[in-house]
């Protein structure tokens, strides 16, 4: 380790926020206007009722909301929290950022070329959101793979809201998540401050007035700029200083076979961290180099998973859900790719 | 108590926000943006800007009206991972170091991590028209790896001048008399720059040209076998250190 890489690194890690934090703006502008705008019980209403549907009808909001995978994450937890099934919210969560008009141009833009790489892209993270929404739905309950502030403030189906998963996790994670009363120098107990949250929800639909809508929106916005820039912020730093200390030659020495081609680029695509919505030219680079199945997986991947964006996925799961996330969407990806490989022209 | 430690975390949480819009504002006024990130997708940074600080000038005047009714803010609750107080303080401290230290174009060690490519496809969202009459001193490193791509016999171009700006990158196995002119290319953002370049032959060793240094070469275009391979190789006959430009990248 020395001056020039620390710097090299310091310069990656700006260049990754400089991009992101636009999108991340974007999207808490989103999860606002919905949070305050929109009425959750008609939202509701209207989502289809069948798991399998459920998970399409997410998947496909991103033409709606066209966010990349920093934005997504305000976005699928308002979602969740307003009571929409969790085969929408993760539906949502894995497809909005490359089902949307904006990636699509500009995927479309890098591989004129190869436009079966474009439709492959799109129809690979359909099929891969809706099967993940849907083996999630099998879950009755979602609430133990939520981290414990989204859980309480989804609308309680029982009826037993925080009961059974909201006392046990409390007395883990209180301490934890809620230090922040003690790091400004308050010894005493820290204040729960989740039924205010639950509050400040249900009291959305009620007729209030228009200027305490609007001062809740302000509210909620600045939480989440705050909360999620603080997560993305770590996460940019991690994946920066992988980048700058571990040679990308070793990524890409990995392999260019049709199986280890694949499994190099899914691992580019995790540690790179770039948008959804400019990856497709950062591919192109290697498309010389790469198989396409590989193309492929790394298109696929990335805008599912990766280093920046995990701790945003953390905000919304338990560690052990975005493990199950990783894992599925890694192996339907890596299947797909590896059919493209071996069956594609 | 507990009143005035949320009044505290409100209004450390308007100053990160600022400070982030400041910080944008601050990168693209002085021309170090072009250090972060493709121009083409500055606008985003720039409205980024803006929005946030508008985000912290709304809470702040709603602060201020709600200071004078007695009632400091709705409780803010937590969300994720990070407490309250570390998020805001981790946004604020990142804002100020981001002021305070200066991003840098990378240099001979990032490109020779990355790994020197002599023939890649490279992006280009407008594909542009090769002119055989063109004058060959007005290309730039990239526009002679790009003719390469597509026409790569060396010989083709033998005798053609060139002039080509870049800083010099020394690989690990590369003989004294020779040196890479060399340039990062940008996609996007830094994360996705890789580095191009062209090997130059000198009249005499390369010890007197220290890496990362930004010359301007004049020569013809000659072929070489380097490294066991033919090359499309500069003889330089002029060498002219310049300043680092502004831009360093190529696109």
């Amino acid at each position: 380790m020395n001056w020039t890489q620390l710097n090299s690194a310091f310069t990656l890690f700006l260049s990754l926020l400089v991009e992101a934090v636009p999108f991340l703006l974007l999207g808490v502008l989103f999860s606002g206007v919905l949070q305050f705008f929109v009425d959750e019980r008609k939202l509701v209403r209207l989502m289809p009722r069948n798991a399998f549907l459920g998970a399409l009808f997410g998947s496909c909001i991103g033409f709606l909301f066209p966010v990349c995978e920093c934005g997504n994450v305000p976005v699928a937890r308002r979602l969740l929290m307003q009571g929409v099934p969790s085969s929408v919210a993760i539906g949502f969560l894995l497809a909005a950022p490359t089902i949307n008009p904006i990636v699509f141009w500009a995927t479309w833009t890098a591989f004129r070329d190869q436009p079966e790489i474009v439709f492959l892209r799109i129809g690979c993270s359909l099929v891969i959101a809706v099967l993940l929404g849907w083996v999630f739905s099998s879950q009755k309950d979602l609430r133990p793979m939520l981290q414990p502030t989204v859980a309480r403030a989804m609308p309680a189906k029982t009826g037993v809201r925080g009961k059974g998963l909201g006392t046990q996790s409390t007395e883990n994670d209180v301490s934890l998540l809620q230090s922040g009363t003690y790091f400004l120098g308050q010894a005493e107990q820290p204040i729960d401050v989740s039924e205010f949250q639950a509050a400040a929800i249900a009291a959305t639909t009620a007729g209030k007035p228009f200027s305490y809508k609007l001062s809740l929106m302000l509210e909620s916005m600045i939480q989440e700029m705050r909360e999620l820039g603080g997560v993305l912020i770590l996460g940019s730093a991690i994946a920066a200083l992988i980048q700058a200390f571990v040679p990308r030659e070793a990524v890409l020495a990995l392999g260019q076979g049709p199986v280890t081609s694949i499994l190099a680029m899914m691992l580019l695509a995790a540690i790179v961290s770039i948008c959804s919505t400019v990856d497709a030219f950062f591919a192109l680079s290697f498309s010389s180099l790469f198989t396409t199945g590989s193309l492929l997986a790394f298109l696929v991947y990335g805008p599912m998973i990766d280093l920046k964006g995990i701790g945003l996925m953390m905000s919304i799961f338990k560690p052990r859900a975005v493990f199950y996330l990783f894992a599925l969407a890694g192996q339907l990806t890596f299947l797909f790719a590896l059919l493209v490989n071996l069956y594609g022209s | 108590m507990a009143r005035s430690s949320r009044f505290i975390g409100a209004w450390m949480d308007v100053l990160a926000i600022a400070a982030w819009g400041v910080l944008f504002l601050n990168y693209w006024l002085t021309g170090k943006l072009y250090l972060l990130i493709h121009p083409n997708y500055m606008w985003l940074t720039v409205a980024a800007a803006i929005g946030l600080l508008a985000l912290a000038v709304w809470r702040g005047i709603f602060l201020l009206q709600r200071s004078k009714s007695r009632n400091v803010g709705n409780d803010t609750s937590h969300m994720t991972l990070l407490p309250t107080g570390w998020s805001s303080t981790l946004l604020l401290a990142t804002a100020i170091l981001g002021l305070i230290i200066t991003p840098r174009a990378f240099a001979s060690q990032t490109a020779i991590q990355r790994g020197v490519i002599d023939a890649p496809t490279l992006t280009r969202v407008k594909p542009q028209a090769f002119r055989a009459s063109s004058n060959t001193e007005d290309k730039s490193i990239i526009d002679w790896v790009r003719t390469l791509t597509v026409y790569p016999e060396p010989d083709a171009y033998t005798g053609q001048a060139a002039k080509v700006q870049g800083f010099v990158i020394y690989p690990p196995d590369l003989p004294n008399q020779y040196l890479l002119i060399s340039r990062f290319v940008l996609t996007c953002c830094a994360a996705d720059a890789y580095p191009i370049s062209l090997p130059v032959k000198l009249t005499g060793t390369h010890e007197q040209y220290k890496p990362d240094t930004w010359l301007e070469i004049q020569g013809q275009m000659m072929t070489e076998t380097l490294g066991g391979k033919r090359q499309l190789v500069i003889r330089a006959a002029a060498i002219q250190p310049i300043e680092e430009p502004k831009n360093p990248y190529d696109y």
